[in-house]
Order: C-alpha cells, then structure tokens, then sequence
C-alpha cells in the first residue's frame, strides 16, 4: 500500500499548540495549525515583559520566538483567524470543516485551547467595571507593554498599589473550587517590575495562601518580601473614597486587633484562568464538536473529564498552568501523536541517568519501557552500583563517560545524559526536645503498614525550618486524611498550605471538610514546643486568631525533611560542565532550557535535583525527555550532517590556544582525533561567541564577519545591532524611520569591541547593541559580552559615552523598542 | 494573653458541622474575605469576622461567647456574602448566642422582650384589652381621617381576604404609621383585618439564636392567621419580621403555611400595578434615596418591591453606594436596636451608614423597615444629616389618590 503522509490538527496556536506543532519540524507529517485570532501566540504574546535588571523567567517572550520560528516551518499549514465549524468521527481519524466550507481529513487532533482569564465584572464589590483603576493582572500586562502605567498615578512617585490574590479562584460557591496555579508568581513578578519602574512606590500584596513554588519563585519571593507589604486574607470589596479618590480596602490590622481602611492609587486583581470561552458554550466549539466531556470546571485535568479517540490535550485547556509547562505540554502531546502514528526512530539509544532514589528508578524504568538502553550511575532503590564518574566528554549522541568501576577505569559512549540526583534529605528536629518526633514519610508509611502503632493525637508542622516545598505540602494532606479516616486526631500547623492547582486545593477542601484542624503562623516566633509526658505541648499564638494562645497537645510531632542541595551537586555541575541555580540546585533558572533541558544538548535534568518537583511533574519531565530524544537527532555514532551552524574554525589560522573550548557556552567545540578543535554542528547553537573571541581570529563566521557587519553600516546613521531571538524580533513589525539601520545578529555574544569600532568608524552616528535581559541569554553570556564590550569602548579617552548605547530588549518588547529609538 | 485548648467536641462545633453538603463552618478557608466586608470599622473597634469563625471552627466557645464580637455582630451577613465556602455568619453567630453558657451574656431588654411575648403575646406585654381599645379609638379617628362615616380599623374578623400583622411601635410610638396602612388597605378595597390574638410582627427570639422560641413566635402568627382563615398575611415594614415570618418560615415551623406571605411594600406595589391604587408623586417633589434593610435585602433576596414602589412616588429613587447585596447595614441589626443600653453604640455601629447618607446630597431616605427607619432617623439627628427618614408604605400612603 502507497505511504500518505499524515495530517495533524492543532487546534490552537498559543504556546502549547505552537510548540506541538514546532516538535514535528522533522516529522514526515503535515501540520494543520489552526487559531481564531490573526496571530500566533495566544496569552503569552500579549504579556509584558517582567524583567528587572534581570529576566524574571516568566518565558513570556518565547511565545513571539516560537510563532515567527513556526511561520517558518516546512510542513505546517497555518490557518489563522479561522474557526472549525464540524469535526466529523471518520473510520480512520477526522474531517475537518472550516467556516468558509473547506474541509480535510486528519488522523490526529491536539486540543490547545488555552484559557480566559476570569472575568471580576461579575463580583460586584470589586467594582472592577466601575472604578478605572481597579484592574486584572491581564490588564497590567497591556498597560506595561504599552508603557502607560504613568497615566494611572497622576504623576505620583510613590503610589500606593495593592495586589489582591485568588480573584476568580479557589470559589466553591462560583464553580471554581480550584487554585489557578500562576496568578501568585504572575503578582510577585508584576510587584517586583513595579518596583523597578517605581523604586518608590508602597506595594501591598494580600494573598490567601502565597504559592511560593519553584526554583526562580523562591529567590524572588525572598527579594520581595523585603521591599513589600504581604498580608494574608484577600479583600473582597473595593470602594472608592470619594472626597480623595482613592480606592479603599478593609483589611485585619494585627498590631491594633482591629480592621483598618487603607488607601490605594492602583489595585490589581490577579485574576484566575478559567477554560477559553469557546469550550465553556453548552454546544461551543470544539468540545461540543467533539464530543469531549470536560470536567465541572471546564477542563480536563481530573478523572471526570474524557477525551474522544485521537484526541491529545495539552495546555491550559487540560488546567492552569504557567507558559513553560505549557510549552512542555505541547511538546508531550506531540510525542505521543508521533509515537501512536508510529513514527518514533527504533534506534536503541544508549542513555546514562546519573542520580540515586526512586527518582532515578523512575527514569530508568521509563526509558527502558521506551527501548532505549539505560545506564545508572548511583544507586536506585532496587539495584546498587559503585560506578563513579570521573569525566564526562563529546556532544549530544556522543557523550563520552569514563568511570571506575570495581576497581577498573572503563568507557561509555551514550546519546544523553540525565542528571537525577537527590537532594540531601536532612531530616528535621527541635533541638530542644527530648521527645522524638517523627519524619512525615515515617509516619505516612506507619499509618499504611501498621497504623494501630501510630499514636493517636498528631500534628504535623509545615514551613518551620524554611518554606515548604509543595511535594511534601501535597504529602501532608494526603496523609492527614489517610490519618483522620483511620480514626486519629490530626492537625497542620503551617504557614500557608501550597496547594498549587486543582488536586491540592480539592486535598485541601478535603482534608477540612472531614476535620482536619489547620493552623497558621507568621513567624517561629509564634510558636513554642514543650515536651509534655510522652508527647508534646505546642503553644501557638494562631495568626488568625492572635488574642489567644492555643495549646496544643500531641502524641505525634510530624516534621517534612527539609530539601537542600546535596554535597555532590557542585562536582555534578563541574562534571557536566553546568552551573548551579542561585540555591545551589542543578540547572541554571534560564527559560530557555527550562523545564528539562541545558545549554549543553543532550545534558537533561529531571526531579529534584533541579527544581521542587512532585510525582506529575516528574512523570511530564519523563515525557518532555522522550519527545527530545524521539524528534531531535542523537544519533550515535554521529551520521546526519550536521546543521550549517555559519561557523567555522579555520585550521590554518588555528594557534590552539583552546579558548574556544573554555569559552563555549554549549561545550560544542571538541579535540578531534588530530587534537585539534572542532566545532561539532549538531551541539552548536551558532551563537558566534568562538568568533567574538579568538585571539587569532580563526573562527570564522559566513555571514557574521566583521567586515560584513561593517559593510552594512552607513555614515551619519544609527546602527542597532540587534539580538534575532530578542531585539530583532521585538523591531520586527515596526517601520523604522530612515536614519536607523538595524543589523540582526545571532546572539549579542557576537559582539566585541572591534565590531563597536569599526562601526564608529565607519561613521555611524551612535551603535546601539541590543539584545536579551541578562539570565535569558540562550547562549548564557551574550548580555554580559555586549555590555563589558560596550564599556570597554567607552574606555577610551575622549569616547563620547552618548554613541554607545547597550539596551536590554526582550522579544515582547516592541513599544520599549519603539520608545527608545524614538528617542534617536 | 489568654490561653485556650481547642475542643471539636464543643456544642457549637457540633451544630455548625453537620451539613452534608458542605457550607461547614470548618471548611472556612481563611481567606479572609468577611473581614474586609464587615462594616464596623475606621478604627472603631468592633468585630473580626474571620475570629469570630476560627473560633468557632475551634470549638473555642467559652472565648467566642466571652468575646464583645459575638453580641457587638448586627447580624447583617454583610462579611460572609460571597464567602468561598457558603458559611453564614448569620448562621454562626445566631448558633453561639444560642448556646447555654451564653445565655446571661443576652441583653436584659432582648430577654424582656422574648418573656412578654412568649408569656404575654406581645413583646411590649400590650395586652388584648388594651389592643382591642388602641385600634376602637383609631378606627374611630379613621372616619375623619378619609372622610367617610363607613371607614373602619376591623380586627378579629374572620374570612378576610388580608390580615395585617403591626410592628409593636404602631400600637404605641407609630400610631400614625398604623393609620398610613390603614388608609392604604382602605383605597385597596379588598377585606381586611387585625387580630388580637397576634399583634405582633417581630421575632427576638430570632436575635438570640433560640430556635425553639423562634418557631413558636412563629407559630403564635401562623396558627391565629389560619383559624381565622386569611387568604394573604401582610407583615408590616419589618426586617427581621420578614426574614423570619417570609423567606425562613417554612424552615422554621417545618410546613407550609396555610396563606400567601407578603410585605405592606409588596401588596402596595400588587395593587397599584393592578391600577386600584394611583398615587401622585407630586406629594413628595424630590428624590428618596433608599436603604436596604438587610434582613429583607441581602438575607431574603426582597430587592426589588419597595424600589418599584418607592419610583411611582416620588420624584424618584436615588441608591446608596455600595447597595443590594451590598447594602450597608443602618447599624442598629443583631438585636442592637432593642437592647436600650445600646443608645451610644449604635451611632458607632451606623456611622458608615450616616456617611453613606450624608454622600447622596439628598434631604430625604426611605427604609421598608420600622427598625431602620427608627436608626436611620436617629443616624440623620446624631450626625446632623438633616435627612427624613420614613418607611416606604408610609410615604406610599402619603401620596395615595383616594
């Protein structure tokens, strides 16, 4: 029988569906990528920018880098401002119709759908319709992507601005008993540029329970708890006073045990995500179409929901989640699209999984179920290893990994490497009691094997010896209804309960209704612990209740390990040629090789070793991995010619010096046979840092030379240098007036001082280099390069510091672009 | 600081706990959203919503009940509209008065109150004889007062089609008030009554939590009205009157009723859109602002009826803001407005309200409930708002076409 081709749909063209579509580029498939609205992007691309003097990885500015990649693509078929009118069940797959009558077949559907944002018309106390400066998070993005918040502080330095959490969420009278998962990072993000744009202003942040989750959350929340007010219970009316015109709020003062009005400039609704609208109408399209069966809230994320057959579901339209599990999510759907029309390569790819626990187990366990050859080194639970690594060399499909191993030094070639070290499990205690208490997997586990053994009376303590991580959160609830069913007294003193989503809020919902007690506290100070018999005398002064001073009595004190990273992370890092996140954990915080992935390609990194990470989010690690292995190529040996990466290393000029070696940000540049430097094109990213950098200028680039930069400069004009996934995409739907040429360039790394020269000149009235916000760099360096090159033209004697300018410009960015080159 | 023990066996605990379908008072999320939308506040003291429920989700009752919060609560449900899991304050705070070691915390008034009606009939302890003589003498009034020999005030007939229940201040203060509805039920045309045997429209059982009580002051309105066998029973402008004898009613006696319930606004508004009452607006040349009593507003969803009425009979209606069901309460809610120790109080309690008054400029406030009206009216005195404050069927009978 002749091949077809398959088709694909994607129904959606956010982040999810964009990256669906982006992971079958090398796919013998044809992508039918369809959007309502006139452009690609969805949320994500009308969201500001949230840097600082840093990225604040919200990973905002991806979604304008996938849409101009996936207009690119060879094998996609866009179909935007177009709606589905019928979506008929064939035998095999489906017809499609649009609404001006064309139709086609498909096998396979991605429902990308996405979400709206709530919308707080309908709380009439919010008065959101009413009072101009009440508005949503939603708006904040536009009024800060279109540089207009001044219009909302009459000219006020230090306004006053309050945040209110959970607009629109964790409502059971609403309908939408369930935690919108991102609207705490989204105002802790938004606080914090505030605070930049407005180094004055009075920031209060009223919140019900602070989600503070995840590697780049925790640094910042700590940061901003510094320069905020956080207050815990979410106001539930605005009014306006009318005399001042400011809005007003009532909220619990605590010193004076009474309720205090407070006056506001701005106050922003973090408004939650419900389903898009298109999937909430009875009939509406497409779930009606169909015939998918969402759950009550309108989504897909619990065991009410059903999907129909070739159907895959990723992103908001399966619950609410951030821009980078999004991007994950459409990913996994796609590898499990292009894994069920049996498409996936039956190479057995050797792969090395570096770690110990169940967490490495899991791994190797997944990978293995997938035909690929796995290798631990470290120990899970069930097998043992002395194998210990002492180097690790080549590229992705070439890994090179020599260990010692009973004694012998031995080799291993692998495709990839995934880093799955656990975190040094310390196991807390109150130093100052004699009584033991128990460790929260101890007592789960005690409850489950001989729970007549668990002491009666039981309080389990969160946040004590530091923010919780959500794992253990989720693990406190399960148990503490595990523990309440099996008839036991049980109790949660916490800070704030990280129920993080759906399934922790409906624990939560849970473990209240059947009696679980819960108690809060604002500070260790607000508790002390006393032995008491066998047990344990906890006085708490209760943060919701400060009057009184509650004892409590327990058996069974229950303390969750803390996480820290473990002693081994550091010569991990060094081995795998990584850094380390600003808490010492794997895997720099940069969005463009999160969630799993490294500068180096074929490095991973999975569980939590690299970020707080519960059983899903593993299990979506897993899958995120799979589906780079499936799609990307980690041939071994290397038999694909490598992309045309621009760049080369002239042998001849060549003094091996190595620099290009230390200095490359991808470990792409290897010692070939004749020990000499290569540049191995499937691990570069053509970022042209080599090329900036070598002494002896021996690195060349086809396109990028100095010379043809400088051929594109003209007299008496200004010349931007501009980043192409950053700046340049940011300029890209603007006219720019006539005296401005901009120059795109792979990454801003590509510059030195040479290039900053040769344009002065060649007479350019001002150079402007422009490229992303440090952290975000995709090469990890190319901020810091410009700005040290810039400063050290600025060096020179009697340099008129106006002509070189470096400005930080993310891809989302257009109206900063527009405003500073308006400005000439 | 005081120090406490918490206890889920506690008698409080275990009334707000025991709805199947959640609305649980341990569920509470402390989110906190009651606290912004108690009114008591500017620096005044007054109540935390979210302490009164944590300490009742605690079973801490003996610190609930010896707490200012519990008795100082006007019983508005203004803070728990809009709570994330249904939990009623009304509920909660009702439940905790009721409960005994609460019991000499309850106002000597509220207590007199409670013991005259339920011993006497009436809460003012009027008795039949003095009932009987109070209407004769209006009805008598009544003749000059629509200048016709035939006009009456009846009382104790049976079969009427309406039976109107008076608020006890218009058998003693409000006399005129009386004499308005009556001029109203005269222009109506359909038969009509008072009975001696219930004089009474107001339930401060109701205030205290005691739901015994509650429902036999209840049943001492309903089984009269059956006997006598009214088609429709008219309360009198009266917020917790309504709450208690028309939109909880069938909760609290456990049937339904044998006759319609209905509010004085709601049967006015009825006839005049049948076109049997006509009115002239022109009796009162200038816009009312109007005030939802909570009890009828916010906790018995009657929005509507006395607006509707209020715009055919003046100039027109002006709202507060915030208002609905998001009304302000007058301040004098909970059981306040009864307890005479609370003179100094409640202008505490009911100064969001004067501000709300003094915001619309206007120099006239109408109120479908006596109680209101009563401390709103003092509200206008005390914060020399120079605003008059009447009920709405009063105003309705003020511009009435005979």
């Amino acid at each position: 029988m002749e091949k077809t081709t398959p088709n694909i749909l994607i129904i959606g063209g956010g982040v999810a569906g964009i990256a669906a579509a982006q992971l079958f580029s090398d796919q013998d498939v044809i992508v039918h990528l369809v959007e309502k609205k006139p452009t690609l992007g969805g949320h994500a691309a009308m969201w500001a920018c949230m840097a600082t003097d840093t990225c604040q990885n919200c990973g905002a500015c991806l979604s304008i880098e996938m849409a101009a990649q996936v207009q690119k693509q060879k094998n996609i078929i866009l179909h935007l401002n177009t709606l589905i009118q019928t979506i008929h069940k064939e035998t095999h797959g489906y017809t499609v119709g649009f609404e001006n009558n064309e139709t086609f077949c498909v096998e396979k559907i991605i429902l990308a759908t996405g979400f709206s944002p709530f919308n707080p018309s309908q709380i009439n106390s919010l008065h959101y319709d009413a009072y101009k400066n009440v508005i949503t998070s939603a708006d904040l993005n536009t009024i800060l992507r279109n540089e207009t918040l001044s219009e909302y502080f009459k000219g006020k330095s230090n306004p006053k601005i309050a945040f209110i959490q959970c607009v629109g969420s964790r409502n059971r009278e609403q309908g939408r008993d369930y935690c919108s998962q991102v609207c705490c990072k989204i105002s802790m993000r938004h606080a914090n540029k505030l605070i930049h744009l407005y180094p004055e202003s009075d920031i209060t942040l009223f919140y019900m329970d602070l989600q503070i989750i995840g590697k780049e959350i925790r640094p910042l929340f700590n940061t901003l708890s510094q320069n905020i007010d956080l207050i815990q219970g979410v106001p539930a009316e605005i009014l306006e006073n009318t005399e001042t015109n400011m809005l007003t709020i009532v909220a619990e003062d605590k010193e004076t045990q009474s309720r205090v009005s407070k006056a506001f400039d701005l106050i922003v609704l973090s408004v939650g995500m419900q389903p898009a609208q298109s999937l909430e109408a009875p009939n509406g399209m497409p779930a009606g179409i169909l015939d998918l069966k969402p759950n009550s809230w309108g989504f897909f994320n619990t065991d009410q929901a059903a999907l129909a057959k070739d159907v895959v579901i990723a992103g908001c339209a399966n619950g609410p989640k951030d821009i980078l599990s999004s991007i994950q999510e459409g990913r996994v759907a796609a590898a499990k699209v292009i894994e069920d029309l049996g498409l996936t390569p039956k190479d057995q790819l050797p792969i090395a999984v570096l770690g110990q626990g169940a967490q490495a187990d899991k791994i190797i366990n997944a990978f293995s179920s997938k035909g690929y050859a796995t290798y631990l080194f470290g120990s899970g639970t069930g097998q043992t290893n002395d194998r210990k690594i002492i180097s690790i060399s080549g590229t992705a499909g070439n890994f090179s990994l020599y260990y010692e191993s009973e004694n012998e030094k031995k080799n291993l070639t692998c495709a990839a490497i995934v880093a799955a070290f656990e975190p040094e499990p310390s196991l807390n205690r109150l130093g100052s009691l004699k009584n033991d208490s128990l460790s929260l997997d101890a007592f789960s586990q005690m409850l489950e094997e001989a729970p007549d053994t668990c002491p009666k009376d039981n309080i389990i303590l969160l946040d004590y010896f530091g923010p919780e991580i959500k794992s253990f959160a989720r693990l406190a609830l399960e148990t503490a209804i595990k523990a309440k069913a099996l008839g036991k007294n049980i109790s949660i003193i916490m800070n704030k309960m990280l129920v993080h989503g759906a399934l922790g809020q409906r624990l939560y919902d849970t473990a209240r209704r059947q009696g679980v007690n819960f108690f809060r506290f604002e500070t260790r100070e607000d508790l002390q612990f006393e032995d008491s018999g066998t047990g344990f005398l906890i006085k708490l002064k209760e943060a919701t209740l400060p009057s009184i001073e509650l004892n409590l009595n327990c058996d069974g004190l229950i303390l969750p390990p803390s996480l820290t990273p473990a002693k081994g992370f550091k010569d991990a890092a060094a081995l795998l040629r990584q850094p380390l996140d600003k808490e010492g954990f794997l895997q720099s915080a940069n969005i463009r090789h999160r969630l799993t992935q490294s500068p180096r390609k074929g490095i991973f990194f999975a569980g939590t070793c690299h970020d707080e990470t519960d059983k899903d989010d593993l299990n979506n690690e897993i899958n995120d991995i799979l589906s780079a292995l499936s799609t990307e190529s980690f041939e071994l040996p290397q038999t694909k010619i490598g992309v045309d990466t621009g760049v080369e290393i002239n042998q001849k000029k060549c003094a091996q010096c190595l620099t290009c070696i230390r200095v490359c940000p991808h470990s792409a540049i290897v010692m070939n046979e004749k020990n000499r430097p290569q540049i191995v094109p499937d691990a570069c990213f053509s970022c042209h840092l080599c090329v900036s950098n070598c002494p002896a200028y021996a690195i060349e680039s086809k396109t990028f030379t100095n010379d043809q930069i400088a051929q594109k400069i003209e007299k008496d004009k200004m010349v931007i240098l501009a980043c192409e996934r950053s700046a340049a995409l940011a300029a890209g739907s603007l006219t720019l007036p006539d005296h401005i040429t901009l120059i795109p360039i792979p990454c801003a790394c590509r510059i030195s001082s040479d290039i900053i020269l040769k344009a002065l000149l060649n007479g350019a009235s001002k150079v402007m280099i422009s490229g992303c916000h440090e952290e975000n760099c995709r090469s990890m360096e190319g901020s810091h390069i410009a700005e040290a090159s810039m400063k050290q033209v600025l060096n020179i004697p009697e340099m008129d510091a106006s002509k070189v300018v470096w400005e930080p410009i993310a891809a989302n960015e257009s109206k900063k672009f527009e405003h500073i080159i308006s400005k000439g | 600081m005081d120090t406490a023990i918490i206890n889920k066996e506690s008698d409080l605990y275990k009334m707000l706990n025991q709805f199947e379908l959640g609305d649980n008072i341990s569920e509470c999320l402390t989110c906190g959203a009651c606290n912004s939308r108690c009114t008591w506040f500017d620096g005044e003291g007054g109540p935390l919503p979210r302490q009164i429920i944590r300490m009742a989700a605690l079973g801490l009752d003996e610190q609930l009940v010896n707490s200012n919060m519990l008795w100082d609560c006007l019983l508005c449900n203004r803070c728990t509209q809009g709570c994330p899991m249904g939990i009623s304050m009304d509920k909660v705070v009702r439940k905790a008065r009721s409960l005994a070691i609460a019991d000499d915390k309850i106002s000597r008034d509220i207590k007199k109150g409670i013991k005259n009606r339920i011993e006497l009939g009436d809460v003012n302890a009027l008795t039949k004889d003095e009932f009987v003589e109070t209407i004769e003498w209006l009805s008598e009034e009544f003749v000059d007062e629509v200048d016709d020999p035939k006009a009456e005030i009846p009382h104790d007939i049976k079969g009427t089609k309406l039976l109107y229940l008076p608020n006890p201040r218009e058998l003693a203060t409000s006399l005129l008030h009386l004499t308005a509805m009556a001029k109203l039920f005269y222009a109506i045309k359909e038969t009509w009554t008072l009975s001696c045997h219930h004089t009474d429209v107001t339930n401060w059982a109701y205030f205290a939590g005691k739901d015994d009580l509650t429902k036999k002051m209840a049943m001492m309105v309903v089984e009269p009205a059956e006997e006598l066998g009214v088609e429709t029973l008219v309360l009198s402008e009266c917020g917790h009157g309504y709450h208690t004898l028309k939109y909880l009613l069938e909760d609290i006696i456990g049937r339904k009723p044998g006759f319609e319930v209905v509010s004085m606004p709601e049967l006015v508004l009825r006839y005049a859109q049948k076109g049997v009452l006509k009115f002239d607006p022109g009796v009162h040349p200038y816009k009312i602002a109007y005030h939802d009593p909570c009890n009828i507003g916010r906790k018995s969803g009657g929005y509507d009826a006395p607006r509707q009425l209020l715009s055919m009979i003046c100039e027109g209606l002006v709202e507060l803001t915030p208002n609905r069901e998001d009304g302000i309460c007058c301040g004098g809610g909970g059981g306040m407005l009864q307890d005479s120790t609370t003179t100094v109080k409640r202008m505490i309690t009911g100064k969001p309200k004067a501000n709300q008054m003094k915001a619309t400029g206007l120099s006239h406030l109408a109120a479908p409930c006596l109680s209101c009206h009563r401390q709103l009216g003092e509200l206008s005195d005390h914060y020399k708002l120079g605003i008059k404050v009447d009920t709405v069927a009063f105003l309705a009978s003020e511009a009435l076409i005979l």
